[in-house]
């Protein structure tokens, strides 16, 4: 069949529209979308003089002429800019997902926001574009050294941006919980809320976004160069180094004016290049016009929808995750149209020096060291009753405050959630053979979130089980969503990992609007989202236990089937294995074990694609001692995370899910940085 | 040109085998028998259905018409590890293994044997330290596979078809990234194999010369149609090659009774 494959010419693309139509057939729906608004705003007519000359004394002439006008403006200006910036970046690094929100540029720009508004209000004054410029490009300078001996592979620039991203996003919500009254609208700012209340947002776009696209456009010859190999570029006498930090440099300005001036706004940057190229524009210049052409339309479009869909509720709902709401589907549909270079497999090869003359050993060494943290979580704590509050105390069991009954159930919890989610990445590791994949990565975890938030907000009264089924199917539906895409794209791992980030915004956009909402169910739904395991009480954290425990007996049921996974389909249905159903249940194994684990720790910990790396670094190599010790591994993990969470900011508590990750996203990077090989 | 049916008992028997993919006929209805205990080496050129067939028969793919029996019965008749025990396959590519051991590798062999959740017994070991032994890995099998040079990653990939204790082999291609030293290396230990112990092999193969060397039975394919089966040295004429790939080639008869196919140029 291969020889079948290589004679058969490249299947051609559906359709193709040409950049232009693309550009129209958006533009129209924006049109008809901004005139449905229009209607519903002056039913009376005469539009064009209520937005340019509005009669004071008329309510609505006065909303038309300074938000729906200035917000369509915005919309346009900062669509524009994303889809020149994501255009800029996919060329500069030669990475068909480049973009934005895909590097961590957006989240970076974000983060250095919220934390100026609350450390350095005066940093402000300078203007808020400095703050975001600095903080996007740190982001994106961390993540290029990151991935600098990779030689810049694609899939590993993405990791290292998603992760540093994600990193950004959870400090960013370690802020929000601390100084909640400081950060009550950043809140909306971060999901990219278009509603505004004057001119001054177009006027402070505009001129900054003129300025970076000419400075684009100067750029233009060189970029143009450097879609080729570093070597030729050279050799054309181009300064390949001066070019791409210039180009970097005006595609971080553009987010970052549009963060300052809107917040975080999704998916363009990624999307709008992508169907540009898909469209059909080819050469340098018309693709970059047509990617920032598409990118107002697709903003435009998409916020006008907004309106017409939510409308008196308009100004509640953030159009940066409505658009990862149309823009995840779209980039499922794209994934498998997409062009990559060659699959830079090797460049994520874990390399190990020598393998563990004795797993049992270290597995041991492993147990030991969780069943001293256990102890000294649930033991030892800051005295919340006793008359040095504040101070360390030691309460024992038998201890007349008991408090060790407050907090072992808690530590119980956190070690169940580790160890399901550290189990949960090693199968779908193997299931993939993906080394990077995980429930994080792959929006597994958030699938399980996003069916608990329907769950919540579909059933007055939650039980414990209702949350785990509503949580599990929410994880197995996004899972199979991704094999659906990995089926169409033949296993190809960036494409998987790539529709994992898809599935992931997909269902933290609906979170996200739901929170919007302002419905009070939203904050506990917050809460819960960090993962903290503050309210777990002696029976729920029994069960997980047991739940993690019964997970753990029946891994030696199917290790020889982790086992043959990894040597990929042809082998493993050669060898007599059940294909078919030996993967639907080790994704249901994997679905049911996230689910779990969200329901106690929230989505955001890192620990499912930490743990399974750091039991290989140990040489734990085979099948079940990889499997067992990165359970223990992970557990390890959210036990001290718990610990340090309750103990650091005491009495603040933050949440287990979102110190693992302050531990877990570092780690991984490092990880990443230590392990690729060149090529 | 058919050759007269092979003395040796029959393997598979393809009755109108055929094999379409939206619309398109990889495979045209085929009628075969190929043999037992015999090397049988698949030609054609790119796209003339030779890895097509080989998957058929290793059942990657189920034959979109006709019928394919092994030892006689239809091949969806036969359990996934009942016909794993019979017939092992090699894909064209073997796969990145990740951190594995070589006698690991070859110990996944043995997993038609014990199935997923019997014990890895005693006769398990054995046969993998026989396996070892016979491809002569011994040196490879507590390396990382994937710190192995490609011709001693391919011995142990052969290794593991080894432990499979199959009856037959299927092999995609298995030299097509190994130097000439590797390819006659690999190919002198699968005839050998099947001398040794009866192992019926059908090996797709790209190099005619390879083919002519090590096979006992060619079968050559021309855009999904058998165009040619026969012995070495009734494939390897000018007329025949000429027929299969599409290019005028020459044969050069050596001193020592060997032939070489070359194109004309």
């Amino acid at each position: 069949m291969a020889d079948a494959a290589r004679a058969q010419p490249r299947t051609p693309a559906p359709f193709r529209v040409g950049p232009a139509l693309l550009v129209l057939g958006l533009g129209v729906l924006g049109l008809a979308g901004t005139v449905a608004n229009l209607a519903m705003l002056l039913p009376a007519g005469g539009w064009w003089a209520a937005m340019v000359r509005p009669d004071a004394s008329v309510p609505v002439q006065l909303l038309a002429a300074y938000s729906f006008a200035p917000r369509l403006v915005v919309s346009l200006l900062a669509g524009a800019a994303l889809g020149l910036a994501g255009a800029i970046l996919q060329q500069v690094l030669r990475n068909p997902i480049a973009s934005p929100t895909t590097l961590g540029i957006e989240s970076g720009a974000n983060l250095a926001l919220s934390s100026a508004l609350i450390w350095m209000p005066g940093l402000l004054d300078f203007g808020r574009e400095w703050v975001t410029l600095t903080g996007g490009l740190l982001a994106i300078a961390v993540v290029l050294l990151l991935s600098r001996r990779s030689g810049f592979a694609p899939l590993v620039v993405i990791l290292a941006g998603m992760v540093a991203g994600l990193y950004c996003a959870s400090l960013a919500a370690l802020l929000a919980l601390f100084e909640s009254h400081y950060l009550a609208g950043l809140f909306l700012w971060g999901a990219g809320s278009l509603s505004l209340q004057g001119w001054e947002e177009p006027l402070f776009l505009a001129p900054r976004l003129a300025i970076a696209a000419l400075a684009a456009a100067l750029l233009l010859r060189p970029l143009a160069l450097l879609g080729m190999e570093d070597a030729q570029t050279r050799s054309l006498g181009l300064s390949v180094g001066m070019v791409r930090l210039a180009a970097l440099l005006v595609a971080v300005a553009l987010t970052a004016f549009v963060v300052a001036s809107v917040g975080c706004i999704g998916f363009i940057g990624l999307a709008a290049p992508a169907l540009a190229r898909i469209a059909g524009a080819r050469r340098i210049g018309a693709w970059l016009l047509a990617s920032a052409a598409t990118g107002a339309a697709l903003l435009w479009a998409t916020d006008q929808m907004v309106q017409v869909a939510a409308g008196v509720y308009a100004q509640m709902i953030p159009t940066g995750a409505v658009t990862a709401l149309f823009g995840a589907p779209l980039l499922l549909w794209i994934i498998p149209r997409l062009r990559l270079p060659p699959a830079a497999a090797g460049s994520l090869a874990v390399r190990l020096g020598q393998s563990a003359g004795r797993p049992g050993r270290r597995l041991l060494l492993l147990g030991a060291l969780l069943l001293l943290a256990l102890t000294v979580s649930s033991l030892l704590g800051p005295d919340p009753l006793g008359s040095n509050l504040g101070g360390w105390s030691l309460a024992l069991p038998g201890d007349p405050s008991a408090v060790w009954t407050l907090r072992l159930p808690r530590a119980v919890a956190a070690l169940a959630g580790g160890t399901l989610l550290a189990v949960a990445g090693c199968v779908l590791q193997r299931l993939t053979r993906n080394p990077m994949a995980s429930p994080e990565v792959m929006g597994v975890s958030a699938g399980a979130a996003g069916g608990l938030t329907v769950a919540i907000f579909l059933i007055a009264e939650t039980s414990r089980l209702e949350q785990t089924l509503a949580a599990s199917l929410g994880a197995f539906l996004a899972l199979i969503v991704l094999l659906l895409v990995a089926r169409v794209s033949k296993a190809n791992p960036e494409r998987i990992i790539l529709a994992g980030i898809a599935v992931g915004a997909l269902l933290d956009a609906l979170v996200s609007v739901l929170m919007a909402s302002g419905d009070p169910r939203a904050i506990l739904l917050f809460n819960w989202m960090t993962g903290s395991t503050y309210g777990l009480d002696t029976s729920a954290a029994g069960a997980s236990l047991l739940a993690a425990l019964a997970l753990l007996a029946l891994l030696p049921l199917v290790r020889r089937w982790l086992g043959l996974l990894p040597l990929g389909e042809d082998t493993a249905r050669a060898l007599g294995m059940p294909l078919g159903a030996g993967r639907l249940l080790l994704l249901m194994l994997a679905a049911v074990a996230t689910a779990l684990a969200t329901l106690l720790v929230g989505p955001l910990s890192f620990v499912g694609l930490v743990a399974p790396h750091a039991a290989r670094l140990l040489g734990l190599r085979r099948p079940l001692s990889e499997l067992y010790g990165a359970a223990l591994i992970g557990a390890l993990i959210l036990v001290t995370a718990d610990f340090l969470g309750r103990t650091v900011a005491f009495p603040w508590q933050m949440p287990a899910g979102l110190v693992a990750s302050m531990i877990g996203a570092p780690a991984f990077l490092w990880l990443l940085s230590r392990k690729q090989v060149l090529a | 040109m058919i050759a007269p049916p092979s003395p040796a008992p029959a393997l598979f028997d393809l009755l109108d085998a055929q094999m379409r993919i939206d619309g398109r006929t990889l495979l045209h209805p085929l009628s075969l028998t190929l043999p037992e205990g015999r090397v049988v080496g698949l030609i054609g050129h790119n796209g003339s259905g030779k890895s097509t067939l080989l998957k058929l028969l290793a059942r990657q793919h189920a034959a979109t018409g006709g019928e394919i029996r092994f030892e006689g019965r239809p091949l969806s008749e036969w359990g996934t590890r009942a016909f794993a025990r019979h017939v092992a396959y090699l894909p064209q590519s073997s796969p990145a293994t990740g951190s594995m051991t070589g006698r690991e590798l070859v110990a996944l062999g043995r997993y038609p044997w014990h199935g997923a959740l019997g014990r890895f017994t005693t006769v398990d070991r054995q046969k993998v330290e026989e396996a070892i032994t016979l491809t002569d890995t011994g040196a490879f099998a507590d390396r990382l596979v994937d710190t192995l040079s490609g011709g001693e990653r391919q011995r142990v990939w052969i290794a593991m078809l080894v432990a499979q204790d199959a009856g037959c082999l299927l092999l995609d291609e298995p030299i097509s990234a190994l130097d000439i030293a590797h390819q006659i290396e690999t190919l002198s230990l699968i005839r050998r194999l099947c001398r040794e112990r009866g192992t019926g092999v059908i090996v797709v193969l790209h190099d005619v010369n390879m083919a002519a060397r090590f096979c006992d039975d060619i079968i050559a394919l021309h855009g999904g149609r058998l165009i040619a089966r026969g012995a070495p040295q009734e494939i390897v004429t000018p007329d025949t090659l000429a027929r299969i790939y599409g290019i005028p080639m020459d044969v050069i008869r050596g001193d020592g009774g060997g032939y070489v196919a070359v194109p004309r140029i």
